[in-house]
């Protein structure tokens, strides 16, 4: 009998502790859900305002087609303008995640890359690293209206000419984060977490 | 036949759930006011004047079920309450106000309600039923306060545990997950 309840004892007390681990890892698991929420694509203090209408610009690809960004398109389909350069390495760690997002987000979504710098080499770029699906723009004036400064830069405009997030994206999570910026209605990760300690105050 | 120690669990498990939602619902008493009044259970008015009774019908219960040997008419009472709850939260579910805030989150956090609300207050009341069976009679020694202590403890832990992830991981999960 002695046995017996030393056991029962020894029993209880680890299932109580173990019960009190399990809420201690739920805790933590709801506190990583908010920190997480939209792995950010970080959004630059200064530059275009996110909810207004993105630059207006007329350009030319590669392959001389012309193409508008920033205004309003008959079909509801948003436009991903993504900047890159021959000569930014993070930019050719991307190219793949964007040709499986061009795929995955085909129904709602087109992207268009853009750049800066002589033709020869842009065209070099491309064909080595078989961008031929996207519209290839070179054209300074472009990154100027979208006040890009690092590369590379994404800037996800809707099909009324608005723009709906822009950042610096550097990996799989920041490009969905814009479109996951775009989905809950915010401009970048600070308004997501800006709103969520306004929520959490009140 | 029910083991009284499994008896005295279910009970007083049943008093501790009681206890713990009147002093949540008293703690944030203007919040929950208006969640009630929300359910559309009764014309505003009444609903605003009486929200004071839920929280007082739930200290009173848990104080019965803590005092006695899970006598029938406590029992019927508390399931009849718990019942109360799930058909409020499944006809606002059926008037499609999924929106509507239960009334039983945390103060800063509110909560939608939800389906599974429905389903864990009908596991409840069936839970609570069981210690309507009659008790077998046996002398309680204290390896049975063990049992009735450590079995509160654990299924009060489990309790929350299980609340916060359907309650508040869950519905962030999916969110995350939700594709345009």
């Amino acid at each position: 009998m002695t046995a017996l309840a030393v056991s029962n004892v020894t029993l209880w007390v680890v299932v109580v502790a173990l019960a009190l681990a399990l809420l201690a890892v739920v805790r933590q698991l709801g506190v990583l859900h908010e920190r997480i929420a939209p792995v950010g694509a970080l959004m630059l203090a200064n530059g275009l305002k996110v909810g207004e209408s993105a630059p207006r610009v007329e350009a030319r690809d590669l392959e001389g087609r012309s193409l508008t960004l920033g205004a309003a398109r008959a079909e509801e389909r948003a436009t991903l303008l993504v900047f890159v350069s021959p000569t930014c390495p993070v930019c050719k760690a991307l190219l793949p995640i964007l040709k499986s997002s061009l795929a995955s987000e085909r129904g709602w979504l087109d992207i268009i890359l853009a750049s800066d710098g002589e033709i020869a080499g842009q065209r070099e770029f491309v064909r080595v690293q078989r961008l031929g699906e996207f519209p290839y723009i070179v054209s300074a004036p472009l990154g100027i209206a979208y006040q890009v400064s690092r590369l590379p830069f994404a800037a996800l405009i809707d099909s009324q000419g608005v723009l709906r997030a822009r950042g610096i994206v550097n990996s799989r999570e920041h490009l969905e984060s814009l479109f996951e910026a775009k989905r809950l209605g915010f401009g970048s990760i600070q308004d997501y977490f800006e709103a969520a300690a306004k929520r959490r105050a009140a | 036949m029910l083991d009284p120690a499994t008896g005295y669990l279910i009970v007083l498990g049943g008093a501790l759930l009681f206890a713990g939602a009147a002093a949540h619902k008293l703690s944030g008493f203007g919040a929950f006011t208006d969640a009630f009044v929300a359910y559309g259970v009764l014309p505003e008015a009444w609903a605003r004047r009486s929200a004071w009774l839920i929280p007082c019908l739930e200290l009173a219960l848990a104080a019965a079920l803590a005092a006695g040997r899970g006598g029938r008419a406590q029992l019927g009472a508390a399931i009849g309450l718990l019942l109360f709850y799930a058909s409020a939260v499944a006809l606002n579910l059926a008037r499609g106000r999924r929106d509507l805030d239960c009334g039983c989150g945390s103060r800063r956090n509110r909560r939608p309600i939800a389906a599974w609300m429905v389903w864990r207050n009908i596991i409840l009341a069936a839970g609570l039923a069981l210690a309507a069976l009659p008790w077998s009679q046996r002398p309680l020694g204290l390896v049975d306060v063990l049992t009735v202590a450590g079995g509160l403890s654990a299924a009060a832990l489990l309790y929350m545990s299980i609340d916060r992830l359907l309650g508040d991981i869950a519905p962030q999960a999916l969110a995350m997950r939700v594709t345009p």
